[in-house]
Parts: structure tokens; sequence; C-alpha cells
């Protein structure tokens, strides 16, 4: 069963059309993260979710009953906003209270409840202080506290990390995964950040332009995107784009080197494309070739180390490509070296469509 | 030597008028106090001595006038008057700035010149309002007569400001009619201030209006409402141009105000002390209310 189901939503504000017509269906229980540039759309689209944009046209959905023009407290949902929005003048038992107390739970339940949600999320000994004297980890985990109190049919969370620093976000994006396991309840979430979109959702909805771009497991859409924003979107360092010409056997590059592609037929020679690269993908010459790879000499560029990991960066075809390496493969610029590419992962882009072929 | 004291002659030149920057501003304090402080105490000293404008009397009655006050029913009835107007007024512009706020917090086309009409009654001076209201109250000539004419289908020939069940509605109704704009335009400011986002997560809470407001618009408004609501109170416990305009206080004292009374005492009356002996009543009265209204709103925090 489906617990939301959208079907050709449109949004315009004014003469601005933010959502293009978008069809979506959540399954129940279900983690779906709605992820995509500034400006695609995700967060009017989660705003309509919930009833605080009204729809411009199409149909809402939720737990099976049409919701289109409900208000949002008759929609049965429960959602964290990205600056929080804690009642400041409540303190935090009151403010993970005030949804209960509005649907006039009583207070035992209420206190049960509160008590419940402030161990899962460990606020437990911060009930009685104020928004203003939390940090801001505990804010947000005041926030979810006050969103899971509630037996809502859908969960929403508005960029609801994208306040906090690094370390913060990393520990929080752990609880929210951890939560959803022990909740079971469909969530949607919205985020900016193609790493929390990978490593928390079930399904991710990457959006542009207010249109559904593709969607998918994380794996699904990073192994195998359907057009070049959705590779390029996701992973880290992005994935390098190199212009080339199809040949029979592989791609030449615009300096003129050929790069053989195992397994692929019916390339049209001739043909103008992108080759797709991730930089995971390239490696140090290791002391023989694997099957699918091609050995390349290359001139180091740039190195910026993180550690585990070097990301190189070095010409190729003319172009500027980011491999990731191990941590002493390389040193200093203007290194010689020589590179493996595995070309059984790389993708081909159509430079007319910009779909991969 | 020479040299060493050229160096630090300036240095140590300056200190010793370290205080001269008090001497600067002394002029313009000096100044300010007797233009603030100086009729204060004066007519403190005038309030304890005999001063009519019919006599060349001045010497010192000390509590004489003070104990008059208490006698005086007038005094009393027109205090009542007073604080009638307030009781009545305030809360009606209090309501009804809170009510145009929450309709004008929407996005509407017009939105800023709608606003900048209703604050009109604001700008205009409180005499000039008075005296057209008693024009529009005429019961021979006045259109408000001739408009209840319209509704009522005979001629309507109510006395506004005249009769005496008449005239305290029509007092009431221009008072609020200048002066809801101003609470209107405070409220506004305040209401823009709440963060959205606040409202909207107590929205999808579940809760209603009223909670809504209680739990989360009221506490943030608060402080600036409390102001408003200090502000008008003053100001209608000082109410005069209108009233004056309208009525002069009449039917007979019956819409006499503590200024109002004040005045006539002063300048109709000539009663100099006296009136000054009232002035200082205002002053104590209103003092120990905003005392108490600023500790009991928690302004002082």
């Amino acid at each position: 069963m489906s617990d939301l189901k959208i079907t050709n939503l449109h949004k315009h504000y004014g003469a601005f059309h933010a959502v293009k017509g978008i069809d979506l269906d959540v399954p129940s229980g279900e983690f779906t993260v709605l992820v995509g540039p500034s400006g695609c759309g995700k967060s009017t689209l989660l705003r309509t979710i919930a009833g605080l944009e009204e729809t411009s046209s199409g149909s809402i959905e939720i737990g099976g009953k049409d919701v289109t023009w409900a208000r949002p407290r008759d929609r049965d949902i429960a959602m964290v906003f990205q600056n929080y929005a804690l009642y400041p003048y409540l303190n935090v038992k009151d403010n993970i209270a005030f949804g209960l107390r509005a649907r006039k739970f009583a207070e035992a339940e209420v206190e049960k409840r509160v008590a419940r949600a402030a161990e899962m999320l460990g606020i437990g000994h911060l009930l009685t202080r104020f928004p203003r004297e939390l940090s801001g980890g505990q804010r947000q985990r005041v926030a979810i506290g006050r969103a899971i109190v509630r037996d809502a049919i859908l969960y929403l969370f508005d960029e609801p990390l994208s306040n906090l620093d690094a370390q913060l976000r990393d520990d929080m994006r752990v609880e929210i995964k951890r939560l959803h396991k022990e909740l079971k309840r469909t969530m949607i979430y919205v985020t900016h950040d193609q790493i929390e979109a990978m490593t928390l959702a079930d399904r991710i909805v990457l959006l542009r332009d207010g249109l559904i771009e593709q969607q998918g497991t994380p794996l699904d859409l990073f192994e195998r995107p359907k057009t070049r924003f959705v590779a390029g979107f996701l992973g880290s360092p992005k994935m390098n784009f190199v212009p080339a010409t199809l040949t029979a056997a592989g791609v030449k590059l615009a300096d003129g080197t050929a790069l053989e592609l195992p397994g692929r037929s019916g390339l049209k020679a001739g043909q103008a494309v992108m080759l797709g690269l991730r930089p995971q993908h390239i490696a140090m010459a290791g002391t023989h070739l694997a099957k699918g790879h091609v050995r390349v000499p290359v001139v180091i560029e740039l190195v910026q180390p993180t550690g585990s990991r070097v990301q190189a960066t070095m010409p190729l075809g003319g172009t500027s490509i980011i491999a990731e390496l191990g941590a002493h493969d390389v040193s200093r610029p203007g290194e010689k070296a020589e590179i493996d590419i595995d070309m059984t992962r790389a993708v081909l882009i159509d430079t007319t469509s910009d779909k991969i072929i | 030597m020479r040299a060493y004291h050229e160096q630090t002659m300036p240095a140590t030149a300056v200190h010793p008028d370290r205080n001269f920057k008090y001497w600067l501003l002394a002029p313009a304090i000096f100044l300010l106090l007797l233009i603030g402080l100086f009729p204060l105490i004066y007519s403190l000293v005038v309030s304890f001595m005999r001063i009519d404008m019919m006599d060349t009397d001045t010497s010192f009655a000390w509590f004489y006038n003070y104990k008059n006050l208490f006698k005086d029913g007038r005094l009393w009835w027109s205090l009542a008057h007073t604080l009638l107007i307030t009781a009545i007024a305030l809360p009606l512009e209090l309501l009804l700035g809170l009510a145009m706020a929450y309709l004008f917090l929407e996005k509407m086309p017009g939105r800023q010149i709608f606003i900048s009409l209703l604050v009109l009654p604001t700008i205009i001076s409180p005499i000039v309002a008075g005296a057209t209201w008693r024009l529009l109250f005429d019961n021979k000539y006045g259109p408000i007569n001739q408009i209840l004419s319209w509704f009522a289908g005979e001629r309507v020939n109510a006395l506004w400001t005249i009769n005496p069940t008449l005239v305290y509605p029509a007092i009431i109704f221009c008072e609020i009619w200048q002066w809801t704009p101003f609470m209107f335009l405070i409220l506004l400011a305040a209401l823009s201030n709440v963060d959205k986002s606040q409202t909207e997560a107590a929205e999808i809470d579940g809760a209603r209006f009223l909670r809504t407001f209680r739990y989360i618009v009221l506490p943030a408004i608060w402080p600036v409402m409390a102001i408003a609501i200090l502000i008008r109170g003053l100001d209608l416990f000082r109410i005069f141009d209108i009233i004056w305009a309208l009525t002069q206080g009449g039917p007979g004292t019956k819409t006499e105000t503590i200024s109002i009374y004040a005045y006539t005492q002063g300048f109709k009356q000539f009663e100099t002390s006296y009136t000054a002996a009232i002035a200082f009543l205002v002053v104590f009265i209103l003092t120990v209310i905003c005392t108490w209204a600023i500790r009991r709103m928690g302004l002082a925090k």
C-alpha cells in the first residue's frame, strides 16, 4: 500500500513554475529522499505535500485519502523544519507535547509518549529547558522528537541537518537512519546534500527544474544514471566528463588518444559523445593491466590529499580530470605517472540529448 | 632635557582636565533641566499656595488644596468618566487593531495603499478630528443622522453630542476611529516579525487559531503589544481634544474627564493653585499605574 501518491502535481508562484507535473508513489515504511540542486523545487514539493503551499493542479493522496485541498492539520503528517521552528516560549517537554495536547490526548498518555520520544532521542535530561538554552544538535533532536511523538502517516523532513556543523551532521544522519529502522514509518526527506541522500535513502528521487530526473535506489542511480545530470550530481568528487568521438572499438579523445571500450556493441562510429569517468574508477597503473582497463600516461597537475586517499588533477584528452588515487600514489604536481582507467564502468553520454547511451 | 619636556608635556597637560567634557555638556543639561524640571517644581510650589487670578494673595496654604481635592465630587466624577472611557476604548482599540493586523498580514493586491489609507486618522490632529466629527454628528446638518434616516425609513433626530445616553458612544467611537490605526500599525509590525515556520509547525501539529495565538504568537508580540497598550492607556487617561471639540465636557459635566476638569478649573475658573494640585494628583495616579503596569507586564526585563 502506498502512503503517499502524487499525481501530476503542479505548483506556480505567479509566473514562476516551481513544480512542473510530478508523479510520485511512496510505499509504506519507505525512506524517500528528495534531492536536487537549490531551486529544483524539492522544498516546494515537500511543502505542498504538507499543505503549507496550495496545490496549483494535480492531486495528493496521503494514506489513501485525497488531501489535495485539506488543511495541514487534517493531513496526518508530522514535519521537521530546516530552522527547527521550536516554540521559543515553551520548554522542551511542552514543545514535544504541543501536538498531542492540540489533538486532545489525555495528559497521562502525553506524559508517556513524551518520555518515550525523549528517551529515544537522548534528550530526557533537557525536558525543562527552553529552546534558547539548547545547542544546535539538541534543538534538532527536540524538533525530531516533536515529529515522532505523534502517530502520523507521513514524516516530512525539510533539510533538517543543513544548519548543523559537519561533525554533528554525520551523527544526526546516523540517528535519523536508526530512528527509521526502529519506527518503520514512511519518511520523506529533502536535502541538497548528495551524501545525505545516498546514505539515508531507500529510494532517491532526484529533481531538476521542477521535474523528476530519475528515481530509484541509491546504488541504482549511482551506477546506472540515465542522464548526464544524474551522473554528475551523485558521487564525490564529481564524475569527470571528457569530450570524445565514438570509433568502432571505443572512443577517441580530442587529442587523439584512443580508448578501448569492452563489451559494447552497436556504437555509431563518428558520433560526438561525453565520456563519463568516476574518479574512483581511475587508479595508478598496477603490475598487470586488468581486463577492460586501459593504461594512459599522464602528468599530474594538482594534488589534494584527503588523508586516506588523494585527489589528483591531471589532463586527459584536453580536459582536466580528477582521479581518486591511493594516499601515497602521487606526491607533487609535475610528476609523470601512468593510470589505469576501468572502461567497464565508464558511461557514454549523447551530447545532443544529454542521455546516457 | 629640553627635548624630553617637549615630548611629555602634551601628555601630562591632558590629564588634569579630564572633567572638561562635563563642562562642555553642562550648558545643554542646564537648559534641559530648566525646560523640563523647572515647570514641574514651580507648579508643585504653586499647588501649595493660594494663587488664583482674581486675587493677589500668594501666601502658602500648604495642603489646603490637596485636602479640597478629596471633598471635590466633580473631580472624582471626572476621574470616573476618564476611567470609563479608557476601560471601554482601550480593549476595543486593541482587539480591532489586532484583527486588522491579522487581516493585513496576508499578501493581497493594494495592501500598501490600504495600510496608508487606514493610518490617515492617526495623522490628523485630534482637535481637527473632533471638530470634523462634531459636524458629522450634527443633529440638523450632519450626514450621520441622514444616513441613519435612510435605514430607519423615518427622520432620525439623534442629539449625539447632547443626549446623555448617546454622548459616550459618540466620543468613544471617535476615539476608536482615530487611534485604532495606531494599534493596527504597531501590531502589524509585531505580527510580521513572528517566525512563520513556528506557526506552520503549530498548524501541522494540529493547533487551531486560539492555541497558536496563546502559546506562540502572543508571547512573541507581547513586549510590543504591552508598550502599545501602555501608550494608548496613558493617552486615553489624558483624553482632552476630541471631547473638547465634541461636547466640551457636556451635557452639564456628564462627559467631563480629568483633563477637561483641570482645564476648566485653571482657565475658566482661574483657580491656579487648585489646578496645580489636580495636575499633581494625575501625575501621582499615572506614576502608580505605570509602575504597576511595567512590573506586571514584565517589561523591565
